[in-house]
């Protein structure tokens, strides 16, 4: 018998959980195979596949830079078998995990440049592994600006640390939306009228447009399917080659590796695996692709 | 290439050699259908078949199969699997070429351990055939296997001239003092069987600019007359012998602490196929999945350059509601009315 590395869930100890939002769990996984645990590398935008032993599997990207040192992170919302399963692990409990699949965002060819990191929700989890890659190398890059909508204060994922821009130099420039009256970030925006809005996502683009060069800056993006479409009328519009604007893709996924078919996007000339050939793409490559975005 | 003959008669005598190597799976005449499955003797096999239902992808993916065992102490490991010696006898050019377009996936980069287990102890011999009104190999340039068997066999007159590809293969004959050494008159008939097959195909897919024009014309209104008729049942997936999506499940037994994980072909004609987290879902209408079925059956397989849709006509032989593939991508393409 073959021995299949990507196959099979490598056992992980929970080192950590914390309730980030009513819905929201981060988990921190120490590898119980410290061999594993040294060769497990990973880059911002990669995922992996995680098992709860006895429920099943589920895809989930990585939340951090390994740039910093630390276990691995995962952010995880709880939303269907596996995630609920998982919701009820807690610290010293173990998990599988297989990995690190997918390509990642351009890191280097984004040095140089601005990076404009366009969050919403859910989309924070895999963009923060990329604003603390760029912050911890932070002389190889431009200008740092994150565009991030939430719903409310309560729902803001990795709270201490989309705020610290509010609070001191953290390196980068932060602007958030906010959909539901919340008096924190009512209060806020009576602060920074500049760097907060109530609204969606792209409500935001007008406040950072002084700190923008679309031609010299990467766009990053992640959120939900729906918000796509906006941004990216708002990057055309300000001049953003397709070339330089990257999302990542959200797909069901079974296997990871290209074999199980259903995060096939496209077809004819352009038939791609998202777990294979992304999760992250560059607009140019999804451009002609109906129902990528 | 290594070229062999054998006159039909003896036929019990290869059979008898190929014996050695493990199994032999030929295909079966099951009522009106065929079926590839265990054979004893050459008899028992119907080589001038059209087509089977379900194709050989089942002896490398099965329809549903254990791939892990799980235990709530000790985790994952995967289902060990004796090693099985098999021999597929019989297979057409457009089965073979389709075997290529799967192992380009499942033995890639990351490599399956089931699938490439079972491919590694699986012999291949093709037969040659003539098409029936739904094949339509030739259009897809499926209908001849240059590669991707071991040992391939054309019916010229009462004879069999034997393509040997591969090492494997030369070695499943060792031995055969039955076979001969070809005649070139032998070739002279293998070239007019082959001119005599590629007059006798009925159906004609334009190919030439298929991935293209299926990418571009999504919204041609020629869609919707055949999805009002598609009962989205997936039975296309299914018998399609490049189909190859699963879905994967897990599940403990009664004592809670011991389980496995499951795989089975899935179909991307249910609506669970493109759904996410949260209920949202890529693919949410039936139109939907019938344009990226015919897309994704429209492509080119990077790593072989083969079509996806290799002209088996199975899809067609077998929709419950008469679709038929070749008539829908030539309504697309105008080419039809």
């Amino acid at each position: 018998m073959i021995y299949a590395q990507e196959f099979v869930p490598k056992p992980a100890e929970i080192a950590d959980v914390r309730q980030m939002t009513p819905i929201e769990k981060l988990f921190r996984l120490r590898f119980l195979n410290d061999e594993f645990e040294r060769s497990f590398r990973y880059m911002p935008g990669q995922f992996v596949q995680l098992s709860v032993y006895g429920v099943g599997e589920t895809t989930i990207s990585i939340c951090r830079s390994q740039t910093r040192p630390g276990p691995l992170e995962l952010l995880v919302r709880r939303v269907g078998r596996v995630t609920n399963a998982l919701h009820g692990l807690k610290e010293g409990d173990v998990v599988g995990i297989r990995g690190p699949f997918g390509n990642w965002f351009p890191m280097e060819d984004m040095e140089g440049s601005d990076v404009l990191l366009v969050a919403g929700g859910l989309g924070m989890a895999p963009l923060r592994g990329v604003l603390q890659y760029v912050l911890d190398r932070r002389e190889k890059y431009g200008n740092v600006n994150l565009l991030y909508g939430v719903k409310s204060y309560e729902e803001t994922l990795f709270k201490e640390e989309v705020l610290e821009p509010f609070e001191r130099d953290s390196g980068f420039e932060s602007f958030i939306s906010f959909e539901k009256d919340d008096p924190f970030y009512e209060d806020l925006m009576r602060r920074h009228p500049d760097r907060l809005r109530k609204g969606v996502v792209t409500a935001l683009f007008e406040l950072v447009d002084r700190y923008l060069d679309p031609k010299n800056t990467y766009a990053v993006v992640c959120g939900p399917p729906v918000m796509y479409r906006f941004v990216m009328r708002e990057l055309d519009r300000r001049g953003f080659s397709p070339r330089r604007v990257y999302v990542t893709l959200e797909r069901r996924m079974r296997c990871g590796v290209g074999k199980c078919g259903h995060c096939i996007i496209g077809g004819a000339t352009s038939i791609t695996y998202v777990c294979k050939d992304g999760p992250v793409f560059s607009y140019f490559d999804i451009l002609s692709i109906r129902g990528a975005i | 290439m290594l070229y062999l003959k054998i006159v039909k008669e003896d036929l019990p005598k290869l059979f008898g050699a190929l014996r050695r190597f493990g199994e032999i799976h030929g295909p079966v005449r099951m009522g009106r259908f065929y079926a590839f499955r265990e054979v004893s003797s050459v008899d028992e096999m119907s080589l001038d078949y059209t087509r089977t239902m379900i194709p050989p992808k089942k002896y490398f993916t099965r329809p549903r199969e254990r791939i892990l065992r799980v235990s709530r102490e000790r985790g994952y490991e995967l289902v060990g699997e004796g090693p099985r010696r098999l021999v597929l006898f019989g297979l057409h050019a457009c089965d073979i070429n389709a075997i290529k377009i799967t192992d380009s996936i499942y033995i890639d980069e990351y490599p399956d351990p089931y699938y490439s287990e079972r491919r590694r102890n699986a012999l291949l011999v093709g037969v040659s055939c003539l098409p029936d009104e739904e094949c339509f190999c030739r259009s897809m340039g499926t209908d001849y296997a240059h590669d991707g068997f071991d040992l391939f066999l054309h019916e010229v007159g009462d004879s069999y001239l034997i393509r040997v590809a591969t090492g494997r293969g030369e070695e499943a004959l060792e031995g055969a003092d039955f076979l001969r050494k070809p005649e070139r008159e032998d070739f002279v008939r293998l070239a007019e069987f082959e001119r005599r097959r590629a007059r006798m195909f009925k159906k004609e897919l334009l190919a030439s600019h298929l991935p293209d024009v299926v990418d571009s014309l999504h919204d041609s209104e020629s869609w919707k007359e055949f999805v009002n008729r598609c009962l989205a049942c997936g039975s296309c997936n299914l018998v399609c012998p490049t189909c190859r999506c699963y879905e994967v499940s897990e599940s403990l037994n009664v004592s809670l602490k011991e389980g496995f994980r499951e795989r089975r072909w899935d179909s991307c004609f249910l609506r669970s196929h493109a759904l996410v987290a949260g209920g949202l879902n890529f693919r949410p209408t039936r139109l939907d999945r019938f344009v990226h079925r015919y897309n994704c059956k429209s492509g080119i397989n990077r790593a072989t350059g083969l079509p996806y849709c290799v002209g088996c006509g199975r899809c067609t032989v077998f929709c419950p509601a008469d679709i038929d593939h070749v008539e829908v991508i030539n309504a697309i393409w105008g080419v039809v009315r």
